[in-house]
């Protein structure tokens, strides 16, 4: 174990990029541990959950990018009628790959990388539960993503829609190996999530710090626990179904061969009782955003903290009761259809609880509209939207007036993205200067937010008329036949969404260009303070960007919005209220600072993370293609977990060089 | 309730600070636990180890897998041609005989663990033994059965049933087998002292894990062998 | 260490410029502006929407797509106010509360009697909508009053329909087969029993009722009533495979009288063309050519035997529309193309209810013939509508065969084939 040994005399301030870089040395039998602090391999084989958390989110917005070329593509296709400029086949693909990226490879792993940074930081703990398994998590996601995508070049991405129906996932309709792909990358994504989950929810339980009930915790940090919850009980189901369909597909099982007898809705089932909750899981993060950035730019803690909290927790209940309303067509027969109707509508309840919430959190509060805001004030308006179309559907014979039209992919654009992602932007802009120690620019952001805002409501609003007047989605092609007369036909509708779609893609760019503006070389943006926004919460009470030790010592909790408390005063009489500042930001970091713990002890960085999850798609590709792949994958899985169950706590000191003499004490792996 | 909760007075962050600091720091501050050899049984929020509540979550999770798989296999219990459905196949007295051989291991396991609170390391790798070579025999006796109904022409891919008759108990093997690996490696670590961390926490891990499968196999049994379909 | 809220905004280390910059609903006039602006999209969006889409679910043509109409007001217009209620607070709450440099407000976390009021609410509203909800589930599952009994079975990529032997739909005495097109008498419940071949696919005609998926190995209902005769346009909306965007359908109700009338047109002898027609050329290349697949009711071989389509295993569904009537019908290849020219199809399509069952029974004559596309689907089936068709790729899809395969037709063949086919009604 590296131990950070702090010097009498602490600097305030470190330079990562100038720490003295132990050389490793080779004399041992095994491998040594990959001690550096500096260059690729101090991000390769690390186990800081802020370094993790980076590059669990960097990995996300590359897939980000290509799912939303991927629906650039889709969109040019649907922009006149009779498209011609992808096949049917390749069509099929393009959508089911969108979905599938989008879902599985960008909204979850940015959710995680939300997590894995900020869980710690705001229950004031130094890393996670597990630092190797976290570090295992994001190398599987990783590899899990790549995986799934090799198969554009593999003979094509899967093609039967990012929900798979059974039977037409099985081999005859389905030639290729997309599906095969498909289920196994999302059977190794999978494995990331759960071991996260588990990870995560221990982080949270176990490792808060003194004085932080669960109900002081800070409300980003409740959302996420409660998706954690989710996710553990949610991927062992798509885990059954991944498996069923592995047998269907490559062993010859006939789970949903209807010739043999099976029912074709075990699969819809099975997926929707993941699906649904996973449609949370998407959510709640961003929800847990907002509610830190609402209360932070209204001055006004989040109104009814207990209610949020309660909410998100009944929403991630009553999710699991309500999955067979994306079921409604199917056949479910009258009485099913009427109890999962009435317990969708239900769930309404708890959701709209949370807008009012987030209203009334503004309501009579101190409002700076900074782009974080605007972007938690755009995910209320435009999940709101979203929320409101969701009612419709819970109605029953509506939906099936409306699912499996373009009314339905207007619905869940305006959760999903107007949900979750406009949530994550929000996230980006807050935390930014936290994480990178600047500050991204406000009036590009603002570019940003507009134009993200007017390109998704131009992209998904018409959908709502193309959906309503009867466009099914999933076509490659549409006809002039079925789109109606006047100006405002189909036609039209469908070409704004595409122009729509553009503005949105102009909009993401200016975020890229913006931290690019940012982080360039010789960038004039100057260091951003320590705490920016006058901020309420735990993670802020340290430097920007954190050490690796998080805090310098941990803190004491008396309250929710801990690090407010300690900034102002309340110096009214009675019901008046009057806040003066004690402390600035600074100062209440820098009296952490000047009590720092004396020792602090960090996990050694370790390869077995990485290989072990190097063996999953290894052993995938030999589920596709040959067996002797299987056998191999499994030797260095195996080869991993003995190498990790038997690493040494501690990196020995022959990992170093020159080799340290004498005691654990010595070996400083970090320069604080 | 939300007023209690929260509009206490803002207090003296000073104050706090200070109260803070005289804590006398009988530990070195942890950021992680899995490399916790050295330093067992330090502070955690709930009182109950990592690993622990970590296993338990891991186990809730097994759950819902097995749910799925014994769901499936209900729905397609009956989907088999005539003569090879159940009534054909089952011997129930080797299967019941199989099946207290693994109830017999739980209690094994039970001892082992008792021996690993007392540090009783002879006993315990005795009783770990004991649990691994039990589990080896049921596991024996299923491949066996197995290849018993194989040869009566029950293959994986026969019919609905065949196919999530063996998905299903095959899952149950496979976790046998890697109770029983978990178990071996148990043995050989606390040989060679290489257990990080608390020793008898290990062994009531690897209990917790055995303990699980075991459940599982009770609810398997009842369902797929004892309730006629 | 105490600062005075207003100068600690000065200091330069706790404030960012970011912060400070402007706001960007700079006023009360932007602000009403903007609502303006909401206003007037909101009623460009009910202004804008297409008229006559023949899939539009707002313009219900039936008693059970009405029923649904119906349930839609409720909930669009209690979701409607909903959204501008809480839009208005919102927007009100921006424009009020915004940063005028007021002091900070009272840390307030709450007020519980407030809360459990406004969660009360919304679950008032979804009582108020949950009620009509179920009524509606089950009037629209009813089928003791079925009137009339339609078969449809899905394949990739098209719908067989066809008419068992019944008392209702008027009696049908010998079983009616057809496909893409139902034909049904106005105001009389159909029930539409549905399965599939293959995968599942969803049977949907919006103006008549919701969608309801066709699941292999199962049997799913659904009912269909039209007020009036008319053509009612629908797709398949369950994604399907390859060509799924090519699955559509049409039900056509028209009057008692002329319902009677397409009833024995269906089921009418089968009519050999001429001797030494073109035609009749068209019978033996269609014979050699097509009939593997393609039933045609009273065709038979050189030895007199009836002609019985028997698809071999190596086509997935073992069927292909069967063509005795194909021009009684007006499109083809799964209703994805007109049978008829463009000049001529709005003659039947946008005929009023009065006339248009007696201008589709008139059926598609050689002047009204789509011939373009005919041909075009003739020369190459799979290359105008996607199918796992292609003999190269056989292998890759399991040696099944979905659709119409290339069958490297002669122009000479192809023009048998039309002229043949013409008279198929």
């Amino acid at each position: 174990m590296a131990i950070i040994e702090r010097p009498a005399e602490a600097p305030a301030t470190t330079n990562r990029g100038s720490a003295p870089t132990p050389k490793a040395s080779t004399n041992y039998g095994y491998l040594r541990r990959p001690v550096e602090t500096t260059g690729w391999r101090s991000w390769a084989f690390t186990v800081d959950h802020k370094k993790i958390g980076i590059m669990y989110g960097a990995v996300a917005m590359f897939f980000f990018i290509l799912g939303g070329l991927e629906a650039a593509l889709i969109r040019l296709q649907l922009a006149g009628p009779d498209g011609t400029i992808l096949s049917a086949d390749k069509y099929n693909q393009m959508f089911t790959m969108h979905a599938t990226t989008m879902v599985f490879l960008f909204v979850m792993p940015m959710a995680a990388a939300f997590a894995n940074y900020f869980i710690p930081l705001q229950i004031g703990a130094r890393d996670v539960a597990f630092p190797r398994l976290n570090a295992l998590s994001l190398w599987v996601f990783v590899f899990g993503g790549v995986f799934l995508n090799t198969s554009w070049f593999l003979g094509g991405g899967a093609d039967g829609g990012w929900f798979m129906y059974a039977p037409n996932s099985s081999v005859p309709f389905s030639p290729t190996n997309g599906v095969d792909f498909w289920g196994l990358g999302l059977q190794i994504t999978g494995i990331a999530s759960l071991v996260g989950a588990i990870n995560l929810i221990v982080t949270v339980l176990n490792m808060r710090a003194p004085g932080m009930s669960m109900m002081k915790m800070p409300i980003f940090t409740w959302m996420a626990f409660v998706v954690q919850m989710l996710l553990l009980f949610a991927i062992p189901v798509i885990t059954v179904a991944l498996f069923l369909l592995m047998f269907q597909r490559s062993f010859g099982a006939q789970f949903f061969s209807v010739e043999a007898g099976a029912d074709p809705l075990l699969w819809q089932h099975l997926f929707w009782i993941f699906g649904h909750p996973e449609v949370y899981i998407l959510v709640l993060p961003s929800f847990g955003i907002i509610s830190e950035v609402l209360p932070v730019f209204s001055k006004k803690p989040l109104f009814g903290y207990p209610f949020v909290v309660f909410s998100g927790a009944a929403i991630g209940f009553v999710g699991w009761g309500v999955w067979a309303h994306h079921m409604f067509a199917s056949g479910l027969g009258p009485v099913s259809v009427a109890v999962f109707s009435v317990a969708t509508m239900a769930i309404a309840v708890p959701t709209g609880v949370k807008i009012i919430n987030w209203t009334l959190t503004l309501w009579g509060g101190k409002l700076t509209f900074t782009t974080a805001m605007l972007f938690a004030v755009g995910l209320i308006v435009q999940f709101t939207i979203g929320g409101l179309s969701g009612v419709t559907h819970a109605v029953a014979p509506s939906d099936t007036q409306q699912t499996d039209t373009y009314y339905i992919v207007a619905h869940f654009h305006y959760v999903i993205f107007g949900g979750a992602v406009l949530g994550l932007f929000s996230g980006f802009y807050y935390w930014w200067p936290k994480v990178f120690g600047k500050l991204l620019s406000e009036p590009l952001g603002k570019w940003n937010f507009w134009l993200m805002i007017a390109g998704m409501n131009l992209t998904f609003g018409p959908m709502h008329i193309i959906g309503l007047q009867g466009q099914p989605r999933r076509m490659y092609r549409w006809t002039e036949f079925r789109a109606g007369e006047g100006f405002f036909n189909l036609g039209f509708w469908n070409l704004v969404a595409t122009i729509g779609t553009f503005i949105l893609g102009v909009g993401i760019l200016l975020f890229l260009i913006n931290v690019w503006i940012t982080h360039r070389p010789n960038s004039k943006t100057p260091p951003a303070p320590a705490d920016p926004w006058d901020a309420r919460s735990l993670e802020w009470i340290t430097s920007s960007p954190p050490k690796e030790y998080n805090f310098a010592r941990t803190p004491q909790v008396s309250q929710l919005d801990e690090f407010f408390h300690r900034k102002y005063e309340d110096v009214g009489e009675g019901d008046k209220h009057e806040y003066v500042q004690k402390m600035t930001g600074e100062e209440v970091i820098q009296f952490e600072e000047d009590n720092a713990d004396p020792n602090i002890h960090l996990p050694a960085p370790s390869y077995w993370p990485m290989v072990l999850a190097f063996a999953l798609p290894v052993m995938a590709y030999g589920v596709i293609y040959n067996t002797l792949l299987i056998v191999a994958g499994g030797a260095i899985a195996t080869m991993a977990m003995f190498g990790w169950a038997l690493e040494p706590a501690d990196a020995e000191s022959s990992d170093f060089d020159p080799p340290v003499e004498g005691d654990e004490t010595s070996k400083e792996l970090a320069n604080v | 309730m939300s007023d209690s909760l929260i509009s206490e007075t803002v207090k003296d962050a000073v104050q706090i600070a200070k109260d803070h600091n005289g804590d006398v720091h009988e530990h070195d501050v942890h950021a992680g636990d899995n490399h916790s050899d050295d330093h067992g049984g330090h502070h955690t929020s709930l009182g109950l180890s990592n690993t622990k509540l970590a296993m338990w979550l891991f186990l809730g999770s097994e759950c819902l897998l097995f749910g799925g798989l014994i769901s499936t296999y209900m729905l397609y219990r009956n989907r088999h041609s005539e003569n090879l459905g159940p009534d054909q196949l089952w011997d129930i007295p080797f299967t019941s005989a199989t099946s207290f051989v693994l109830l017999t291991s739980s209690l094994t396991m039970v001892l082992a663990v008792s021996a690993a609170n007392r540090k009783d390391l002879r006993n315990t790798k005795i009783y770990l033994g004991v649990t691994a070579l039990l589990g080896a025999l049921f596991l024996a006796g299923q491949i066996y059965e197995f290849t018993v109904f194989y040869r009566e022409g029950l293959g994986f891919t026969t019919s609905l049933f065949s196919s999530s008759f063996f998905t299903l108990t095959g899952f149950h093997g496979v976790h046998v087998s890697i109770g029983i690996i978990m178990l071996v490696a148990m043995i050989g670590m606390l040989s060679k002292e290489k257990v990080s961390g608390d020793e008898a926490e290990a062994v009531e891990m690897v209990g917790l894990y055995w303990h699980f499968v075991d459940i599982v196999w009770i609810i398997i049994f009842t369902l797929v062998y004892l309730i006629p379909a | 260490m105490t600062y005075d809220l207003n100068m600690s905004h000065q200091s330069p280390t706790t404030k960012m410029q970011a912060v400070e910059t402007t706001t960007t609903l700079r006023s009360v006039t932007s602000s009403r502006l903007v609502r303006t602006l909401v206003a007037c999209s909101l009623a460009a969006l009910v202004a804008g929407c297409a008229t006559d889409a023949p899939q539009d679910t707002w313009q219900p043509k039936g008693p059970n797509s009405q029923m649904i109409n119906d349930l839609d007001w409720v909930v669009f217009g209690i979701a409607g106010v909903v959204g501008v209620v809480v839009f208005s607070v919102l927007a009100f709450a921006i424009w009020k509360y915004r940063d005028r440099g007021q002091p900070i407000p009272e840390q307030t976390h709450g007020k519980p009697a407030l809360e459990i009021g406004l969660t009360i609410l919304p679950a008032l509203i979804l009582v108020g909508i949950a009620i009509p909800t179920v009524g509606t589930i089950m009037d629209l599952n009813e089928t003791a009053d079925t009137e009339c009994i339609v078969n449809v079975t899905g394949q990739q990529w098209w719908w067989e329909i066809d008419y068992p032997v019944q008392d209702g739909c008027g009696g049908i005495d010998e079983p009616i087969v057809t496909s893409g097109q139902m034909v049904i008498e106005a105001g009389t419940k159909v029930l539409v029993r549905g399965t599939s071949r293959d995968v599942i696919h969803s049977w949907w005609i919006p103006s008549l009722n919701g969608k309801r998926d066709m699941v292999p190995g199962r049997i799913h209902t659904v009912r269909l009533e039209a007020d009036e005769p008319g053509i009612f346009a629908g797709q398949c909306t369950e994604f399907c495979g390859l060509s799924h965007a090519n699955m559509r359908m049409e039900v056509i109700a028209m009057n008692t009288a002329d319902f009677a009338v397409w009833k024995s047109n269906q089921t009418q002898d089968y009519v050999a063309p001429a001797v030494g027609s073109l035609a009749a050329e068209g019978e033996s290349t269609f014979i050699s050519q097509c009939s593997r697949c393609h039933q045609v009711d009273g065709l038979t071989d050189s030895n007199d035997e009836l002609i019985i389509s028997r698809p071999d295993q190596n086509v997935w569904s073992g069927a292909a529309p069967n063509l005795s009537n194909l021009m009684t019908r007006n499109t083809f290849a799964g209703a994805s193309w007109d049978l008829l020219s463009k000049q001529c199809r709005p003659g039947v399509w946008d005929a009023d209810p009065s006339t248009i069952g007696a201008a589709y029974l008139d059926g598609v004559t050689e002047t009204c013939l789509n011939e373009v596309e005919l041909r075009e689907w003739l020369r190459n089936a799979p290359a105008k509508k996607p199918m796992y068709a292609d003999p190269e790729l056989l292998e890759e899809t399991d040696g099944l065969v979905r659709g119409m395969p290339y069958l490297a037709l002669s122009e000479d063949q192809i023009d048998q084939l039309v002229a043949y086919l013409l008279e198929r009604k």
